[in-house]
């Protein structure tokens, strides 16, 4: 769904950004475009190191300090976010964007109680600032909102458990209603059972709020948890994207092929494991031609010369890849 | 909470009575005694002699005696100083105490004021000129041998420049004719440093209770408003001349002791404040849109303190070394100089009750930092 004017909510535009190292650039995000309409979901995935933290962190624009945007755009309802000044993009974190991070159970200052942390940032974005009475009513309905006794309010990080933590995050994640919740690797650290549980509360959430919403994981599965459009990224670069279903049932990216059958499916039926051999590529010095050919089954000469085109295999379905066709249909493997 | 300063209260209790039984003891293993002292003076026949063990009880086996003591000593009943027959050590130890406190209280504030200031903009400047330039001369302050130091800075404000004192505790020029004894005028003074401490300790209070546009006006004006106010009272006192004095003594001894201890700690403040912003939740209100300085003060430096309450304990071990040097290079007539001279002129009591009270301030400082870190740290304060 877009915006009236037809504009979507986010748009990355061939979005390039290397990092500045002594040994040399390190090109974390290479051409990178996607948009994203109000209240949809993306996920983005792959392997550690392929770029989504630089991604999300560019969203933010709270990358490092030797990160260097060398071309590209990111649009936030039309306003692009890397032209603006630092002071305005200040106010506009939280407010328009949140987060919630990768190890987001020690996103929490140990000093202060949860409450006031929350607290702290609608003091910031809310205007007219509401009252204590206002701002408690607001904090306590979202601590019920992710499952949270609202008493917690008042408590000290240490006093929470690693899931209870991560809710009050989402939580502070949504204080402010921002227009856009990235939320990276948000479960990772936590054992499988409360993933899953907050998983399915972070999902009823955002449908219950259409809340747009971008998750990213290494995992495949968890991914399709959540979200309805799928986004592989491989060595900086997005090799597929696509709706969640398309890309689960009929991936047009070996890599993404790899990914779902290396990934052990616990409702579906039993299948052989296809392991993804290698490591991803070195980004100090990235393949030429696909950056995947020396990891990939079906790898040709065009392949190490020519870099394919992220371009549509089926509307709406687009991959970066010469022999799309070959990829095979995954079976089996649940949604 | 009570329950845990409670609990620390009796442990120092125990530790005190532990400490000064040792002390006692290793004193009495000292070779020579008051008699041998006495025994110098030829007039004196070995009957004599015996007589005056017997009658200070020397004769006794060393255990009663140090029981004695140190249940003496907690009547508060620290014995006779043999250099200054008949005082008693405590009326002794009594006058100078406030000076050393003075000093060292003083000195310690505001290291550690200046130095996590400082040390804070350091790491949050990490990497400019101000940083480099600052850690070279916190490390070389740190570095320094005191001593040195000391006269150096004696030597070049006092007499190069002439701007202080040399030393000392007063002018005795300036005090004939004054209404009342130099030491009055100093509890006066410092009893209304004490009250200066509580005004600003509630204005802070009372700015963190307000809302925050209301807070932040009495955090910005309240201090220096109360700072007038206190100059004031004394500008208009009749003892205004006197007090000058005093503080024009005491404040070259107190800048040369806080400019050694601050350097430790603005390089501590960097170091903790370093870690700090590493931390994740740096990051989380860097994505909240907090200011900067939100950033630094709220979140970051309000974590590097932990460690640098620590250290407050570390500090202490300083009052004795420190204190000796100062109050001897200064001229300073502090408990620090009494030690000195009990310990050169062999007057047990008066040194032993000295290195007594030392320990106690010890103890209390521990205590302090203890239950103030509790504070800072709801870690620790809620478990
Ligand atoms: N500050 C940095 N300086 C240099 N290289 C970096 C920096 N941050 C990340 N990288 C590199 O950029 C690549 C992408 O990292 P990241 O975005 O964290 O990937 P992901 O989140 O997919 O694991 C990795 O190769 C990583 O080593
Ligand atoms: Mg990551």
């Amino acid at each position: 769904m877009a915006t009236p004017n037809g504009r979507k909510l986010l748009e990355v535009d061939h979005l390039v950004m290397h990092y500045k190292t002594k040994k040399g650039d390190v090109s974390a995000i290479e051409d990178v475009s996607f948009s994203l309409a109000q209240g949809e979901s993306l996920g983005l995935v792959g392997e550690s190191g392929c770029g989504k933290t630089s991604v999300a962190m560019s969203l933010m624009r709270l990358a490092a300090d030797n990160a260097r945007y060398l071309n590209g755009e990111i649009r936030l309802d039309g306003e692009d976010l890397l032209a603006l000044s630092e002071e305005a993009m200040r106010k506009r974190r939280w407010k328009s964007i949140a987060m919630v991070f990768q190890g987001a159970m020690n996103s929490w200052n140990p000093v202060y109680t949860v409450g006031d942390q929350i607290e702290e940032a609608i003091d910031l974005h809310i205007e007219p600032r509401p009252t204590e009475k206002q701002i408690r009513e607001r904090m306590s309905r979202l601590f019920e909102m992710v499952g949270l006794n609202p008493a917690m309010l008042d408590r000290y990080p240490h006093e929470f458990s690693g899931g209870m933590r991560q809710r009050a995050v989402i939580a502070m994640a949504l204080s402010c209603d921002p227009r856009l919740i990235i939320a990276d690797e948000p479960t990772t650290a936590l054992d499988v059972i409360v993933q899953d549980q907050i998983l399915k509360e972070l999902k009823k959430i955002q449908e219950k709020l259409g809340m747009t919403l971008i998750y990213i994981s290494h995992d495949i599965a968890v991914i399709a948890e959540v979200t309805d459009t799928i986004g592989v990224m491989y060595a900086g670069k997005l090799v597929e994207y696509g709706s969640t279903l398309e890309v689960f049932h009929r991936p047009k990216h070996p890599y993404s092929y790899l990914l779902l059958s290396s990934t052990p499916s616990i409702t579906g039926p039993r299948r052989k494991l296809a392991p993804l051999e290698g490591e991803p590529a070195n980004l100090l010095d990235p393949p030429s031609g696909c950056r995947f050919h020396p990891r990939c089954p079906f790898a040709t000469e065009i392949c190490v010369t020519d870099e394919p085109p992220l371009e549509d295999k089926v509307p709406g379905h687009k991959a970066a890849c010469w022999h799309s066709d070959r990829v095979p249909v995954t079976i089996g493997v649940a949604v | 909470m009570l329950k845990y300063v409670a609990k620390r209260l009796i442990q120092g209790l125990l530790l005190l009575m532990l400490f000064l039984a040792l002390l006692y003891i290793l004193l009495d293993a000292q070779p020579g005694d008051i008699s041998l002292q006495l025994s110098a003076n030829p007039r004196l026949p070995p009957e004599a002699q015996e007589i005056v063990r017997e009658r200070l009880g020397l004769d006794q086996p060393l255990l009663g005696r140090t029981v004695t003591y140190v249940l003496n000593f907690f009547q508060g009943d620290l014995g006779l100083s043999f250099t200054q027959y008949p005082r008693t050590v405590g009326s002794v130890i009594l006058e100078k105490l406030p000076r050393t406190i003075l000093l060292f209280l003083s000195a310690t504030i505001l290291a550690y004021y200046m130095g996590f200031a400082l040390g804070k903009v350091m790491a949050w400047r990490r990497g400019k000129t101000v940083e480099t330039g600052l850690t070279l001369g916190g490390v070389a302050a740190y570095t320094v041998f005191y001593p040195w130091f000391a006269i150096l800075m004696l030597w070049f404000w006092g007499f190069q420049f002439g701007l202080f004192p040399l030393g000392k505790f007063i002018d005795v020029d300036e005090w004939t004719g004054a209404p009342m004894a130099a030491n009055r005028v100093f509890m006066r003074m410092l009893i209304s440093l004490g009250i200066l401490g509580l005004v600003l300790g509630a204005v802070s209070l009372l700015a963190h209770r307000l809302p925050p546009e209301r807070g932040e006006q009495v955090a910005r004006y309240g201090p220096p408003l109360v700072l007038v106010a206190f100059l004031a009272f004394w500008w208009l006192s009749p003892l205004r001349s006197y007090v000058a004095d005093i503080a024009h003594h005491t404040l070259l001894p107190v800048l040369t002791l806080a400019s050694v201890q601050f350097a430790g700690v603005m390089l501590l403040t960097r170091a903790s404040m370093l870690e700090t912003l590493k931390e994740d939740y740096i990051l989380t209100a860097r994505a909240k849109g907090l200011p900067q300085r939100d950033i630094r003060n709220r979140h970051a430096a309000r974590n590097a303190l932990l460690p640098v309450v620590t250290s407050l304990v570390l500090a202490l071990s300083f009052v004795i070394g420190g204190g000796i040097l100062t109050e001897g290079i200064f001229s300073w007539p502090g408990i620090g100089g009494q030690l000195l001279d009990a310990t050169l002129t062999e007057d047990i009591p008066l040194a032993t009750g000295t290195l007594g009270v030392i320990g106690i301030i010890a103890l209390v400082g521990h205590l302090i930092s203890d239950v103030l870190y509790m504070y800072l740290d709801p870690r620790i304060r809620t478990s």
